[in-house]
């Protein structure tokens, strides 16, 4: 028997579901958008599709044990990751690292922070519809995927950082290879301006669109490129130095208004800064030992509590290791920035256009299983 | 009057991205096409583990002692020893490992006493079962001798 439904068919708002399956979403995150015509009403970011549980696996490793896993957390800057690991566990032994070490860290740091934002750069021009930069800037980025895997043994997922320094010393080769890369990627600014920064399509796609207004950016957490694009300059580099940023000189690059234009310049003036801190970190670049003595075997921290943020490409990232004095950690909690920049959308997306949300999101530079994790 | 300056503007700017793409057309190709051109792996490149053979006793060092098998994360490794009379020591017999499993964090090159695991430099471990990434580095020592 066929039932009438007395209540009417409301077509005025409907929902589309943006992923999680699509092209330009990065992973699989599903965008729940609530639309009037082609303007969004509400977004319901829904995350969870790739989680892996690495927060709960850490229960159940060592601490030597788990260094594979903070890389593939964020397996775009899986360097940081490893790095910011490496130092939280080293701040709750209270270990001092050789300062050789400290300066090789730093500078694939920083060689990681480029390759990842060039990944961006190249990604967030296709979900725009221009496949002619995605090329380019992969081609600049192999060499650093070549560099990082002549010294690190591995492409993308690095486990490089050893508790109390690194697996092993860097030569003349890799210094050479670097500076050469810096020079290139130097000569490269004119063509990428020329090709995308002045394009006036480009232009007109990215200016006065999804403004994060810097009120909601600090009241959602937002950190990184993101949040220095609404004018904060706020970097855990300059805010609390850890390694050797103090002692190297590179600037905060801030935008103004917090539109796709400004995170797009803020991350532009980021890489010429990191090759600014690589090529002063090769110049003081000390003689010694890359790793500490009299690191024990079994890595057995004393009881206590640390919380360690440190910059990775898309913000503010940091590792909460709880220590009960055994050989296994009690609990280790990733703060993740991409979680916090995602949820932010949520006051953004109202109100723009569909085909401007793909661009929006593509701007912010999520990595969906750095949130889901 | 802006109107047009707007056209003028943007249509150069259209003009010059073009001119960095034909510049690049000149470039030589960056592109390896890699089944006909082989790519040269680094040297500390990470394949899956393998017994060092060391070249003063054409042998590998390995005692069966299991401090791989205890530190691996993922559990990968099983290994079985026995004592050979002959040496008056104990010798690896059988010496697994699920390569499909390995995460190559290297803590188990790191932590051999024996310093007789290295990493391999293969790159093709694209397999048809799951169990073809269960290898007997022993036979594999055996066979890579031939």
């Amino acid at each position: 028997m066929a039932t009438t439904n007395s209540e009417p068919v409301l077509t005025k708002e409907y929902f589309l579901n943006l992923g999680p399956q699509h092209p330009s979403t990065h992973g699989v995150l599903r965008v729940l958008l609530k639309l009037d015509g082609e303007y969004i009403v509400e977004a319901d970011p829904i995350i969870g599709y790739g989680h892996r549980g690495h927060e709960k696996m850490a229960e159940n490793r060592t601490y030597k044990q788990f260094m594979p896993n903070p890389s593939r957390v964020d397996y775009l800057s899986g360097f940081l990751y490893n790095h910011g690991y490496v130092l939280a566990v080293e701040k709750l032994m209270g270990l001092e690292v050789p300062e050789r070490a400290k300066y090789i860290r730093v500078i694939c740091s920083e060689l990681n922070r480029i390759s990842s934002h060039l990944l961006w750069f190249g990604t967030f021009l296709m979900d725009l519809g221009a496949f002619t930069p995605f090329l380019y800037c992969f081609d600049d980025r192999e060499v650093i995927l070549d560099l990082l895997d002549y010294i690190t043994g591995s492409r993308l997922t690095y486990c490089y950082c050893r508790i109390g320094g690194v697996a092993k010393d860097i030569d003349d080769q890799f210094i050479e290879g670097t500076l050469n890369f810096i020079k290139r990627l130097r000569s490269r600014w004119t063509d990428y301006h020329n090709l995308v920064t002045k394009n006036v399509i480009f232009i007109h796609r990215v200016k006065d669109i999804g403004i994060i207004d810097k009120n909601i950016a600090l009241k959602y957490g937002v950190t990184g490129p993101n949040l220095r694009g609404c004018g904060v300059p706020y970097d855990v580099r300059k805010a609390e130095p850890y390694e050797i940023y103090e002692e190297v000189d590179f600037e905060i690059p801030v935008g103004e208004k917090g539109d796709i234009w400004d995170r797009y310049m803020v991350r532009l003036n980021e890489m010429e800064q990191s090759c600014r801190i690589i090529e002063q970190a090769i110049k003081k670049l000390p003689r010694g030992p890359v790793k500490a003595s009299g690191v024990p075997v079994k890595i057995e921290p004393p009881k206590g509590e640390v919380y360690f943020p440190f910059e990775s490409a898309r913000g503010e990232a940091a590792f909460f290791i709880v220590s009960d004095g055994t050989e296994y950690p009690y609990r280790i909690r990733i703060r993740v920035p991409s979680f916090s920049n995602l949820q932010a959308l949520t006051e953004v997306l109202p109100g723009t256009l569909v085909a401007d949300t793909i661009a929006i999101l593509g701007s912010i530079d999520i990595v969906v299983p750095e949130i889901d994790r | 009057m802006g109107y047009f300056k707007d056209i003028l503007v943007g249509g150069w700017s259209l003009v010059k991205g073009l001119e960095v793409t034909i510049k690049r057309i000149y470039r030589p190709v960056v592109t390896l096409q890699y089944p006909r051109h082989r790519i040269e792996m680094s040297p500390s490149y990470r394949g899956h583990i393998e017994l060092k053979r060391f070249p003063d006793t054409g042998t590998h060092y390995c005692v069966a002692c299991g401090t791989c098998m205890r530190v691996c994360p993922s559990q990968v490794i099983k290994l079985q020893g026995e004592k050979d009379k002959a040496l008056d020591a104990k010798r690896v017999v059988h010496y697994y490992i699920d390569f499909s499993h390995c995460s190559l964090c290297g803590l188990c090159v790191e932590s051999c006493p024996m310093q007789t695991l290295t990493f391999s430099k293969e790159y093709e471990l694209a397999d048809e079962s799951r169990w073809d990434g269960v290898i007997d580095l022993v036979r594999y020592f055996e066979e890579s001798a031939r």
